[in-house]
C-alpha cells in the first residue's frame, strides 16, 4: 500500500499543528487541575444569583407547595424590592459544598422550578429571560436572574448568562441549582437530564 | 470507583489527552478557541471519566468535535463581529512550521465534501485507523472503512488531474 503511505505522507507534511510545543508540565498541571477543581470546587462557589419571577410568577408562588424558610434570609433591599413589585425573589444559598454527578432522580426530586429560557437583555447585572419551555412550575413569561460579576462559574457550558443563548434552568427552594444542574441548553448532556428528569 | 482512585486515573490519562486534543484543536480553529474548548473537552472526560473506555484517545476527539461544533454554533452568531475582529487583529499564520505550502493538495482537500476531507485528517493528522476514526464520528467501522477509502481515492484523483492542469505551477513538490 504504498500509494497510501505516500498520500499520508504529503497530508502529513500540510499538518498545521506539527509545529505546535508540546504544553509545559505546568500548562497540563493546571489544566488537569482545573477541571477536576471545576465540578469539585469551582462550581460551589456562593453566587449570589437571585431569580426574579415576572408575568405569571407570582400566581406560581401562591399554589405552589410550602417550603421551608429559606437557609439565607433575604436581603432587605431584595424584599423591599420583592413587596414592591408584587415579585418573588430567589436566592442561591451556597450550601453545597462539593458537588456530585448529575442524576435526573435529584434533579426531579429537587427542583421545583426548571425552564428553558433566552437571554433577551443583560443590563446592570440582571439577566433577562424569555422562557420558551417550562419543564416544572406554573407558566413564566420572562425570568430575572441577577449574575454578579463576570467571572461567576454557575453554568454549564459558557460558564455565565450570555446575549441571545439558550440556557435550561433549574431552581430548588428559591435557590438557583448549580452543579451541572443548570447552563447552556446544548451543553452535553443536560438536555437529556432535563428529559430524564421530567 | 472512589474519589482518589478516580483522580489518579484522570491524572494519569490526563497529559496524553491534553497533547492529543491540543493538536487536533490547532488543525482545526483558532488559538482563542482551542483554548476554551480544550478546557470544555477534559471538564467533560473528568465528568465521563467512567464512560471513557481503555481506547481513549478516538473517544476524546469525539468528545472535542462536539464541544468545537458547540462553540462554532455559538461563534456564527457573532460571525459579523468575529469578522470585524480578524481584520484588526488578524490570527497568525497556521503554516509557519511545515514546510512549503502544498498549494494543490489546498485545492484538492477544498474540493472534497467536508466529511470526505475530515475522514482524511483524522486518518493522516490525527493518525487513527478507520475503529477509531468511527468512534469520533459515531459511526460503524465498516462505514468509516468505506469512507475513508472512497476519499482517498478521491482525492488522488484530484491530485492527479490539478497535477496535470497546473503543472507549470513553481510551488509543486
Amino acid at each position: 500500500m504504498t500509494d497510501d503511505d505516500d498520500l499520508r505522507a504529503r497530508l502529513r507534511r500540510a499538518d498545521p499543528a506539527a509545529s505546535l510545543e508540546p504544553a509545559s508540565p505546568d500548562q497540563v498541571a493546571h489544566l488537569v487541575e482545573e477541571a477536576m477543581s471545576r465540578t469539585t470546587r469551582r462550581w460551589a462557589l456562593p453566587v449570589a444569583a437571585a431569580l426574579i419571577l415576572i408575568a405569571g410568577g407570582t400566581a406560581w408562588a401562591v399554589t405552589r407547595p410550602a417550603t421551608p424558610e429559606p437557609v439565607a434570609a433575604p436581603t432587605p433591599s431584595a424584599s423591599a424590592s420583592a413587596s414592591a413589585s408584587g415579585t418573588v425573589v430567589l436566592f442561591s444559598t451556597g450550601i453545597q459544598a462539593k458537588c456530585r454527578e448529575p442524576e435526573p432522580q435529584r434533579l426531579a426530586e429537587s427542583a421545583d422550578f426548571a425552564f428553558e429560557g433566552t437571554v433577551q437583555k443583560i443590563e446592570n447585572g440582571r439577566v433577562t429571560l424569555t422562557v420558551s419551555r417550562t419543564f416544572r412550575g406554573g407558566a413564566v413569561g420572562t425570568v430575572e436572574v441577577a449574575q454578579e460579576g463576570e467571572s461567576s462559574e454557575q453554568m454549564l457550558g459558557s460558564g455565565k448568562f450570555e446575549m441571545g443563548r439558550d440556557y435550561l434552568v433549574a431552581a430548588a427552594d428559591d435557590t438557583v441549582m448549580i452543579c451541572g444542574y443548570s447552563g447552556e441548553a446544548d451543553s452535553i448532556g443536560l438536555r437529556d437530564l432535563y428529559e430524564a428528569a421530567f | 470507583m472512589n474519589s482518589d482512585a478516580r483522580r489518579a486515573r484522570f491524572e494519569r490519562l490526563a497529559p496524553a489527552v491534553i497533547d492529543a486534543v491540543r493538536r487536533y484543536l490547532a488543525r482545526r480553529t483558532d488559538p482563542a478557541t482551542a483554548d476554551d474548548v480544550l478546557s470544555e473537552t477534559l471538564l467533560i472526560c473528568w465528568r465521563r471519566l467512567d464512560d471513557m473506555p481503555e481506547e481513549h484517545l478516538p473517544w476524546a476527539y469525539g468528545v472535542a468535535r462536539n464541544c468545537l461544533a458547540n462553540a462554532e454554533r455559538g461563534q456564527r452568531r457573532h460571525v459579523r463581529l468575529l469578522a470585524r475582529i480578524s481584520r484588526l487583529d488578524p490570527p497568525p499564520a497556521t503554516v509557519d512550521g511545515p514546510g512549503p505550502p502544498d498549494g494543490d493538495l489546498e485545492r484538492a482537500l477544498r474540493s472534497l465534501t467536508a466529511k470526505e476531507a475530515e475522514i482524511l485528517r483524522l486518518w493522516a493528522w490525527e493518525d487513527l485507523a478507520p475503529a477509531g476514526i468511527a468512534v469520533v464520528l459515531g459511526i460503524s467501522a465498516n462505514a468509516a472503512s468505506i469512507r475513508l477509502h472512497r476519499a482517498k481515492e478521491k482525492l488522488r484523483k484530484t491530485l492527479t488531474s490539478s497535477g496535470h492542469e497546473e503543472s507549470t505551477e513553481g510551488s509543486r513538490p
